[in-house]
């Protein structure tokens, strides 16, 4: 949906061209690279049963870093803005607060069901 | 002018309410102010100390609301130019850290009776009742080897801690009599508990607190706290099976027991020794109670005529269907449900 | 297709004449599309304000029979759905921000004009809409809060509520654009010099409200949602006997709730906080703490939700942590109330009616407060929930409070809106009627409260001590519909007759009293610059030490600023008109019917007006933004960011907060589950190959990108047909995976797993097909001739929007596939 006012027109066609230092072609095959190894790695983790006693943090770690790869280099965070991730982050971090009080208020309920 | 009288007396009654913290409730029946258990004093107390660190609070913003308007307010040119400082740190560090420092005060009572109101186990030697709420009516049950099961009216003992089990049938209720304590709720699917032990003996009302539909005003109950000697013998009527001689002096009673056991009434209501439903409530005791359609009326013949006759009239949405009785055989019914003390 | 926004004369009249009712349907301006959100929330004031008064009649006596069982709950559902939904929100956010925020930074209009007419439709649509079910038996009558599971079918078979739902799904589309809208332009649209710290309070107060509405919005979503599906589909989120509990809705309701309750409030600490200075002739005491306050209670409101839900049963460390960061909230609220006492003191006061309601909000406000603190005291709450206190306690806030800024505000603004003044001879007397009417009739309830007498609760008995004190409400009740009354005179009676306003009536202090009453449709003729907090009044009077200081004390009018009598330099160019913001939200409203009355028909016709009007609204202005003189006059404050990109980051910010909800669902109650076949049935080789699948497709899009900055166009739409291509694999293998599960019996209605399941993982489907039909549409667009690198944005903005769906994707994959033998919380 294209649509902006008049001011924000200004300042598209202005500042677009000069903020723009998206990382380059070699970049993004390496992280995609990386992103398959980890996925490799996880769904190794599911299958070894020796690792059972460590599957959940181990697999949090893995997801957390194909979340960081994707959201700063494809998503170039990394290259942009300060502010554009400050307005992705803040509400990523009350959505972790959100899923974290949920759990532990369903966990207590969990005693008490009938 | 009655009119006028009358809201000059409720603004008497209301200060006077307040100055007293309503000490009977005997004006009041279901006022919080005259708590009449362990817990409700607690709370009560609770209330009393936050109240009186509002009253401070309310008081300085009033005072300084007051100085700031009619007091060092000034006129254009006399003093304060629209360039006067904006901000002053020492003022606003003060007005963080009061506040901050009375919540605190606050706090530390809160969360200690937080945890004493909501003890894990059951106290020693604690009366264990299971509640379990209808739309819209409540039953008590009374576990242990008797298992007295009763509905809208509850009896306790005064001087032994109790332990309601709440459960609902159908959705959510909350369980609420002021004078005794604070609210819970009846969760489905859950189990919450409440504990207090009551001081005082008396009748004191209670109301389902959660909105649960249509009828959720007439959801009322009641609690007698009796003394450790009145309840025992409560219990012992109640466990025993009811009282067979009341029949046979009174044929018509007689007559409604027979068209009792004959009618489907039976599906739905439970007479220990004569039928077995359970979606309404139990109605082996039902004369000894002193109200009826959860304790919205006195229980008297003619109520009880009224309620067979058309339920949905005197309580709005109930499940109970009218069934067309008339005549000698409603008041036969009538009769016998009356016997059933 | 009349492609270019018009280029208009700088004497263009006023924004209020002009266009006709075509005009009115189409227009796009902030300051008519405000003036629209006025009309029908002073409609639905009334109509709230009668439901208020039938209660009231109602509760006159014991065992009253005006009304019916029923009938009352309808009435007070509707009244707090109404004064919430239908007032209190669409007059602080959809009129005041709407109208007054643009003005105070300077900007034309807001950041997607369209947008905003759109969100105004889907409010009217919505409000409409929850009133529907009175043409089909009767209106929503599970209270505002809707409780599960009262609101299942089971045991609530009307339509009513499903039109309460749906009708609330509307009105929260409508809001979460507006907070986009809002928070974009606060961003991105301040005039030069208007830093953060310059912000008048008013769009502080606005800005943090749109973040709020972004993040406490989703979880309202997602409980009805699984509302929905409940009542539709025959799933079972809120029934304990598939080992569900309803208390997921008290949650997911509350983590909204709360913080609406300061969507609700902080508005209207802002308007206070413009209204007592100017009154006052000081500057806003601690304007920096006055606005970190504002952020601090933004930020505690989303951690307090469980104070609702002390009865519930949390359990003692729940309801500790809930009650302290409940108090917690005291504090900034604290220094808001001392900062404008700190204002008052000492200032040349001019008592004006709006001045009036502000100090009426202070003390009002103050009492609200107070009785706060009771009810964070967990145990207290015990007494005090679901009785009358808390009715007190809230009317003091939302009433005393939030009704008392708003009613400031009217008077305040009401000069600059219209070019008219209101009557302070009326106002004042609206202003005292108000003050007895609503102590008269509010503050007994604390009493009520205190001496047992329950909410919602249609009728009570004698001997309980409760009539004299209710039929004292009754009539003080009906003295506040007076003061309505009066005002409703006194707005009819300015708008026809009133005194012309000047300019500047009140010798303001922020830039929308620099332009002409009511404001020209472009708003500036030039846009200002801003050299100071205050920002008009450091343009009349300058700094301190000035000539202007020596003026103002001998109590002279400064001259307007020069730069502000300026004409304009060149065209000016707005936003043209739309008709399609009114159809997106008419197909979505008849979406809506044919869903709750059952006719598929309705339902396709819904669809295919919402579609088309979406794809046209997208294709209408195609190369808005590219003129040359765009150029001039305003220059970023905001260090270039792009509106529709932060409109996007943000929207991604409250997508997390949605996944969020379903993420939570899904694990409680997989860990809930009774019987079938459970998360064992997850194929993890299957599954493997789709995650493979959506980060190639991601790398494709980065590639894409990557090819269309560097103007390559062919190698571009490869790599895009790439991305689409495999985002259709993926969507493939869902397919497959769906069917097959269902084939062996696992379904919506199977069990909890069942459920939160296909909900979760098929709304990340949902996400994945739009994201395909995003890309399609710039696929098919990069055919156009003027597609080339100056267009990377677009390509950027769908980029964006599929590494999202990805990242999610690693999100559901871990926790949901990997995960599945986890035992959960």
């Amino acid at each position: 949906m294209s649509e902006a006012t008049h001011a924000a027109g200004a300042i598209e066609a202005h500042g677009h061209g000069a903020e723009v230092h998206h990382p380059g072609a070699g970049i993004y095959v390496i992280v995609a690279a990386f992103l398959c190894v980890l996925t490799a790695m996880e769904i190794t983790v599911f299958y070894v049963p020796a690792l059972k006693t460590v599957v959940v943090p181990v697999l949090l770690v893995l997801a957390a870093a194909k979340f960081a790869l994707i959201a700063m280099f494809f998503m170039h965070l990394k290259y942009d803005s300060w502010t554009l991730s400050a307005f992705f982050l803040f509400p990523l971090l009350i959505a972790f607060v959100l899923l974290f009080a949920l759990l532990m208020l369903f966990a207590y309920l969990a005693h008490h069901r009938g | 002018m009655k009119r006028a009288t009358g809201f000059i007396r409720a603004a008497m009654l209301a200060a006077a309410a307040t100055l007293a913290g309503c000490a009977q409730g005997r004006e009041l029946p279901m006022t919080t102010l005259a708590p009449k258990s362990d817990l409700a004093v607690w709370i009560y107390r609770l209330l009393i100390e936050v109240s009186l660190w509002d009253a401070l609070v309310f008081a300085i913003v009033m005072v300084v609301f007051i100085l700031a308007i009619f007091v060092f307010s000034t006129r254009v040119g006399e003093a304060a130019a629209p360039w006067s400082a904006a901000s002053d740190l020492k003022l606003e560090v003060a007005w963080t850290l009061g506040p901050a420092l009375i919540l605190l005060m606050i706090s530390i009572p809160t969360v200690r009776t937080i945890f004493r109101s909501q003890p894990n186990l059951p106290p020693n030697g604690s009366l264990e009742i299971e509640v379990v709420a209808h739309q819209w009516w409540w039953e008590f049950q009374y576990p242990g080897k008797d298992h007295i099961i009763t509905a809208n009216e509850l009896h306790i003992p005064t001087g032994v801690p109790i332990r309601l089990s709440l459960k609902s049938a159908d959705i959510i209720h909350s369980f609420w009599v002021p004078q005794l304590g604070g609210k819970r709720d009846v969760v489905p699917g859950q189990i919450n508990e409440l504990t207090f032990e009551a001081t005082v003996p008396g009748m004191y009302p209670g109301q389902c607190a959660e909105f649960c539909g249509e009828s959720h005003a007439n959801m009322r109950f009641r609690v007698f706290v009796d003394s450790p000697r009145q309840f025992a013998e409560w219990e012992k009527a109640q466990s025993a099976a009811p009282i067979a001689a009341a029949l046979i002096k009174d044929p018509a009673a007689a007559a409604g027991a027979q068209a009792f056991s004959n009618s489907p009434c039976t599906a739905c209501h439970r007479i220990d020794g004569v039928s077995k439903g359970t979606i309404g409530p139990d109605l082996t005791h039902f004369g000894s109670r002193a109200t009826m359609a959860s304790g919205i009326e006195s229980n008297t013949p003619a109520h009880v005529a009224q309620w067979i006759i058309n339920p949905g009239h005197v309580k709005p949405g109930a499940q109970m269907p009218a069934f067309g009785l008339g005549g000698k055989q409603l008041d036969d019914l009538v009769a016998y449900l009356e016997s059933l003390k | 297709m009349a492609a270019q926004p018009k280029a208009l004369p700088v004497e263009t009249r006023n924004y209020l004449r002009g266009g006709g009712l075509i005009g009115w349907l189409t227009t796009v301006d902030h300051k008519r599309v405000a003036l629209m959100y006025a009309l029908s929330a002073l409609v639905f004031m009334a109509i709230g304000g009668i439901e208020a008064m039938l209660i009231r009649i109602q509760l006159w006596s014991p065992d009253n029979h005006f009304l019916s069982a029923s009938v009352y709950n309808q009435i007070f559902t509707m009244h707090g759905t109404t004064m919430i939904f239908l007032v209190v929100m669409p007059l602080e956010i959809g009129f005041f921000a709407n109208f007054i925020m643009p003005l105070q930074i300077g900007a034309r209009d807001v950041a997607f004009p369209r947008l905003n007419a759109m969100s105004f439709w889907l409010f009217l649509a919505g409000a409409i809409f929850l009133h529907l079910g009175w043409l089909w038996g009767g209106l929503p009558d599970a209270g505002w809060f809707g409780y599960a599971n009262l609101t299942e079918r089971y045991f609530s078979p009307g339509l009513n509520l499903d039109f309460w739902v749906v009708g609330l799904l509307i009105l929260g589309i409508s809001t979460i654009v507006s907070g986009l809208n809002f928070f974009v332009t606060i961003i991105s649209m301040r005039a030069k010099g208007m830093s953060f710290m310059r912000m008048p309070m008013f769009v502080w107060s606005i800005l943090i409200t749109s973040v709020l509405i972004l993040i406490a919005f989703p979880p309202l979503t997602v409980g009805l949602v699984f509302l929905l599906l409940d009542r539709f589909f025959g799933t079972h989120f809120y029934v304990a006997a598939y080992g569900a509990t309803p208390i997921l809705w008290q949650h997911l309701f509350w983590l909204f709730g709360h913080p609406e309750v300061y969507i609700m409030a902080l508005p209207a600490f802002g308007m206070i906080s413009e209204i007592v200075p100017v009154f006052s002739r000081k500057p806003l005491f601690g304007y920096p703490m006055m606005a970190y306050s504002i952020v601090l209670i933004a930020f505690l409101s989303y951690g307090v939700w469980g104070h609702h839900m002390f009865a519930t049963g949390m359990g003692p460390v729940a309801d500790s942590a809930f009650a302290i960061t409940s108090m917690l909230i005291a504090i900034p609220t604290g220094i808001k109330i001392f900062s404008w006492l700190a204002t008052i003191w000492g200032g040349s006061l001019r008592m004006t009616t709006a001045f009036y309601f502000a100090l009426g909000f202070l003390l009002e406000f103050t009492i609200g407060g107070l009785s706060g603190i009771m009810h964070a005291s967990a145990p207290i709450d015990l007494q005090q929930t679901d009785s009358y206190f808390v009715v007190a306690h809230f009317h003091y806030v939302l009433f005393g409070g939030v009704m008392f800024a708003i009613l400031g505000a009217i008077y305040y603004w009401w000069p600059k809106i219209t070019g008219r003044m209101l009557s302070e001879k009326l106002g004042k007397w609206q202003f005292w009627l108000t003050v007895v009417g609503f102590n008269g009739t509010f503050f007994p309830m604390h009493l009520l409260g205190m001496w047992g007498m329950p909410r919602r609760i249609y009728t009570y008995g004698a001997g309980l001590g409760w009539t004299h004190l209710n039929q004292l409400e009754t009539v003080c009740a009906f003295i506040l519909g007076i003061s309505f009354l009066v005002m409703y005179i006194n707005l009819i009676k300015s708008t026809a007759s009133g005194e012309k306003a000047p300019a500047d009536p009140w010798d303001g202090r922020s830039l929308e009293w620099s332009i002409a009453s009511a404001p020209p449709a472009y708003n500036f003729a030039r846009v200002p610059e801003v050299r100071g907090r205050d920002a008009y009044w450091v343009m009349k009077y300058g700094r301190a030490g000035s000539r202007g200081v020596a003026m103002f004390m001998a109590g002279q009018t400064p001259p307007v600023p020069e730069s502000m009598q300026a004409a304009a330099t060149g065209p000016i160019h707005m936003p043209a008109p739309s008709i399609y913001p009114l159809f997106v939200a008419l197909g979505l409203m008849t979406m809506g019917v044919g869903l709750v009355i059952g006719e598929w028909r309705i339902i396709i016709l819904g669809s295919i007006t919402l579609l088309v009007s979406v794809v046209a609204m997208g294709f209408e202005y195609p190369t808005y933004g590219q003129e040359p003189h765009d150029l001039e006059e305003l220059a970023p404050s905001s260090g270039g960011i792009d509106l529709r990109k932060a409109g996007l980051w943000a929207f991604l910010g409250s997508e997390c907060v949605f996944f969020a909800s379903l993420i939570a669902t899904y694990v409680v109650y997989k860990s809930r589950n009774i019987g079938g076949p459970g998360a064992g049935i997850l194929e993890i080789p299957l599954t493997s190959i789709s995650t493979f699948a959506l980060l190639m497709s991601s790398l494709a899009m980065v590639l894409a990108l990557n090819a269309i900055q560097r103007n390559k166009k062919n190698l571009m739409r490869m790599w895009l047909g790439l991305t689409i291509g495999l985002g259709l694999v993926f969507l493939g293998i869902e397919a497959y995976e769906f069917t097959h599960f269902y084939h062996e019996g696992l379904s919506m209605q199977t069990d909890l797993f069942g459920q939160s399941f296909f909900t979760l993982v098929g709304f990340h489907g949902a996400h994945v097909t739009i994201g395909v039909l995003w890309l399609a549409t710039v696929w098919f667009a990069s055919f156009s001739k003027k597609f080339d690198k100056s267009r990377a944005l677009s390509v950027e903005m769908a980029g964006l929007y599929w590494h999202f769906v990805d990242i999610v994707w690693v999100i559901i994959f871990t926790l949901v596939y990997l995960m599945q033998q986890v035992k959960g919380a």
